[in-house]
């Protein structure tokens, strides 16, 4: 098995699919001459040509339009958004139009379009250049979401969007296109939706995403040095959620924990609460915790873009913080 | 009159609190600048506070042996002494500014109410509970959560009562929250109803005799619910024996109740030894201000414990309370403040021959009971004191029995 990195494996993966699919077009600003911001359109101008791979302009309104035209005429436009802060700019064609138009025709078109947005908090890039969107795509019925935290999930999950016939917004990590990691592109994937257990444990279930899931495992080994077994949950997929995996491992330990990058208010972990509230009351030994980014706009200055969003030390201390009432309990 | 602020001075790069370790000077001391005010324990040495001004010191005086954040005002400099300052008014500012430590965590406590409280500010910014503690650099610091920690236990669970898992045991097991004891941080969790499914057992009458069930009366329930409850208290029994019969035939000569002199003669060495009148709670020893004796009676209804309350008192006042006690339990009038709440219980199987030594179980809510059996064939009787070992021990009961055979042997004292 080969070793990748994320934006490696990003682009193995279309250019798997452009060998395998003549409709698959990807389209951007920079992703043909320019091998993509982030080289993950790197050689598939050369290999494709300029039919199949577009430079456009600066107007991602205008571009992705025209993707959710393309993708209702036949065509799977992959779309390049050179980062999530841009996003804003193409909000009114996601959740008008592609979000809408199969449920709005009754099925007769359907949306194979896929837009990938690397985002999340990087480093030093300030409040406009360093953000998290998720919470904003996610109450958008029709779109699905996926946020792959390893290269094997980038590559899997990016072939199975673009295969897809929803609209699928790929939330890819600016921090994580460097990591690298195993990535076996023979093997089967999970169901692209499919949440995994990244570790087992007993003590709590400690519900992750994106980049801050490989967070919550490190703080998970920290933990577990004192005996504290977390279980951790990698999300992969917050459009739909996999209540079944989340609310198994509620139901084991009886402490749920989620951390986020995101901000706390209206989040994806204001959901994850909810939902496996909901789903798993009797099974709560306290109420849940989250911890998030703090409600602001992200700071340029590193000591606060640090302070800004959980550390692995911030979920080792919110875990402590959950688990210890119940220590005490059974000692009483 | 000017009054100058006396702060805790910063004396490291890392001290963000200091413990005023003394006081070198009063209110209405005369004060040169440069005079040495305090001494001050930073994280890293005791160091003196100077004044900056001259005039007199004035309070409110920050308190000693607490920790005090640095810049924090601790006393003023005014320029008239103090028995004139003191006619005028202290400005309103004086009061808050002075440190206290509960004061110092108070930012921590602001949100509580996150994002309802400031209306006023931006929307993004408001919900930020953790952004000002910071910025505050509460006392202990280096301990203080990070602040998307303090953010996430900033809402918490402030809610009592039992957990979801808790409940919903409760219900599978059949155990009535209610009757359960919260854990040491004021919930019901598993562990408590769990404890509670596994602590008593019943019988399981299928495979003996047929059988009907009597319910019992609310005091033979609540005898066996008490006497169950105790069941934890960590137990031991020291036995005296005691020459009784000097104050058994002063009490039969003068128609006196021996249980009533034997609680007399017990309310005196708790008088002497008031541990006795302590119980173990969870949260520390409860000590109670007057010794309240039950006397255990034996009644149809079953076991009965009626109080006389404030024991110590003169043995007639004693004998009117007692009388009163008698009647109303034989008229079935006896309400549960006239037999529950005591302090210390005496049991008393006195009028047996042949019991000549038992032990009592110690009630819920005492730290001791005394078994008081029939003389024996030596003449003596045996006195069996049970105790709560987590308020007593055993050197404690041996004196406590000393006292008390003094007391008993004292007879005209005791009759008074």
């Amino acid at each position: 098995m080969q070793t990748l990195s994320y934006w490696e494996a990003l682009n193995h993966a279309l250019d798997a699919e452009m060998a395998s699919d003549e409709a698959v077009i990807v389209l951007g600003e920079d992703v043909g001459l320019y091998g993509g911001t982030y080289r993950v359109t790197e050689g598939l101008y050369a290999k494709y040509g300029e039919r199949r791979v577009l430079d456009t302009p600066i107007s991602e309104g205008s571009f992705t339009g025209l993707a959710v035209g393309a993708a209702m005429t036949g065509l799977r436009p992959v779309v390049e958004i050179m980062t999530i802060n841009f996003a804003l700019l193409a909000l009114d064609a996601l959740i008008n139009m592609a979000a809408k138009i199969p449920f709005m025709s009754g099925g007769q078109f359907t949306m194979p379009l896929t837009v990938r947005m690397p985002g999340g908090v990087a480093h030093q890039l300030g409040a406009q250049h360093s953000q998290r969107l998720e919470h904003t795509l996610m109450n958008v019925a029709g779109l699905r979401i996926v946020v792959p935290a390893t290269p094997q999930d980038a590559y899997w999950q990016l072939r199975q969007a673009i295969r897809a016939d929803d609209c699928v917004i790929v939330l890819e990590h600016e921090v994580l296109n460097f990591d690298k990691g195993p990535v076996d592109e023979a093997a089967s994937a999970p169901p692209p939706h499919r949440a995994v257990v990244r570790r087992p444990g007993r003590d709590l279930t400690l519900i992750s995403y994106s980049r801050m899931a490989n967070q919550a495992l490190a703080a998970a080994g920290q933990l577990a040095a004192e005996g504290i077994e977390a279980e951790v949950i990698d999300l992969r997929s917050l459009s739909p959620i996999d209540w079944d995996t989340c609310a198994a491992s509620v139901r084991k330990t009886g402490h749920l924990l989620i951390a986020e990058e995101d901000s706390r208010f209206a989040g994806a972990g204001a959901e994850l609460a909810a939902g496996l509230t909901e789903r798993c009351f009797r099974s709560l030994r306290a109420a849940p915790l989250r911890v998030a980014a703090l409600d602001l706009p992200n700071a340029y200055n590193k000591r606060l873009e640090e302070h800004t969003i959980p550390q692995p030390a911030d979920i080792v201390a919110a875990a402590h913080a959950l688990v210890r009432d119940d220590a005490e309990e059974i000692v009483a | 009159m000017n009054k100058t602020p006396v702060t805790l001075p910063l004396l490291s790069d890392t001290m963000q609190t200091g413990r005023l370790a003394r006081w070198l000077k009063q209110p209405g001391d005369p004060i040169k600048t440069g005079d040495v005010l305090a001494e001050v324990e930073s994280d890293k040495a005791v160091m003196e506070v100077e004044a900056y001004a001259d005039g007199y010191l004035a309070g409110p005086l920050a308190p000693t042996d607490t920790y005090i954040p640095v810049q924090s005002t601790i006393a003023w400099i005014t320029d008239v002494p103090a028995s004139e300052s003191a006619a005028a008014p202290p400005p309103a500012a004086a009061a808050p500014a002075t440190p206290t430590p509960t004061a110092a965590p108070t930012p921590a406590a602001a949100p509580q109410t996150p994002a309802a409280t400031t209306p006023p500010t931006p929307a993004p910014a408001s919900p930020t509970p953790a952004a000002a503690p910071a910025a505050v650099a509460p006392p202990a610091a280096a301990d203080a959560p990070s602040p998307v920690v303090a953010a996430a236990l900033a809402v918490g669970s402030d809610d009592a009562g039992a957990s979801p898992f808790a409940r919903g045991l409760a219900t599978e097991l059949g155990i009535d929250l209610t009757q359960l004891t919260a854990g040491a941080d004021g919930r019901i969790g598993a562990a408590q109803v769990l404890a509670a499914a596994l602590g008593p057992q019943f019988p399981h009458l299928e495979l003996g005799p047929i059988h009907s069930i009597e319910r019992p009366s609310p005091i033979k329930a609540a005898m066996a619910e008490n006497m169950a409850r105790s069941e934890h208290t960590p137990t031991f029994h020291v036995t005296a024996a005691i020459d009784l019969a000097p104050l058994h035939d002063a009490a039969h000569a003068h128609h006196e109740s021996l249980s009533l002199l034997l609680a007399r003669a017990c309310a005196l060495s708790i008088h002497e030894h008031p541990d006795f009148n302590a119980c173990w709670t969870p949260r520390g020893l409860a000590r109670r201000e007057r010794i309240d004796v039950a006397i255990a009676v034996d009644t149809p209804d079953g076991l009965i414990t009626p109080v006389l309350r404030n024991a110590l008192r003169p043995l007639d006042e004693l004998n009117e309370d007692w009388r009163e006690l008698k009647g109303k339990l034989q008229n079935r009038r006896l309400k549960p403040e006239d037999y529950s709440g005591a302090t210390f219980y005496l049991s008393n199987l006195g009028t047996f021959p042949v019991v000549e030594q038992f032990d009592a179980i110690v009630p819920l809510g005492a730290a001791s009971i005394l078994a008081v059996s029939a003389a024996g064939p030596d003449g003596l009787t045996r006195l069996t004191l049970s105790c709560d070992h987590r308020v007593v021990a055993g050197a404690d009961a041996a004196r406590f029995l000393t006292t008390l055979s003094q007391h008993l042997s004292a007879v005209e004292a005791l009759q008074q």
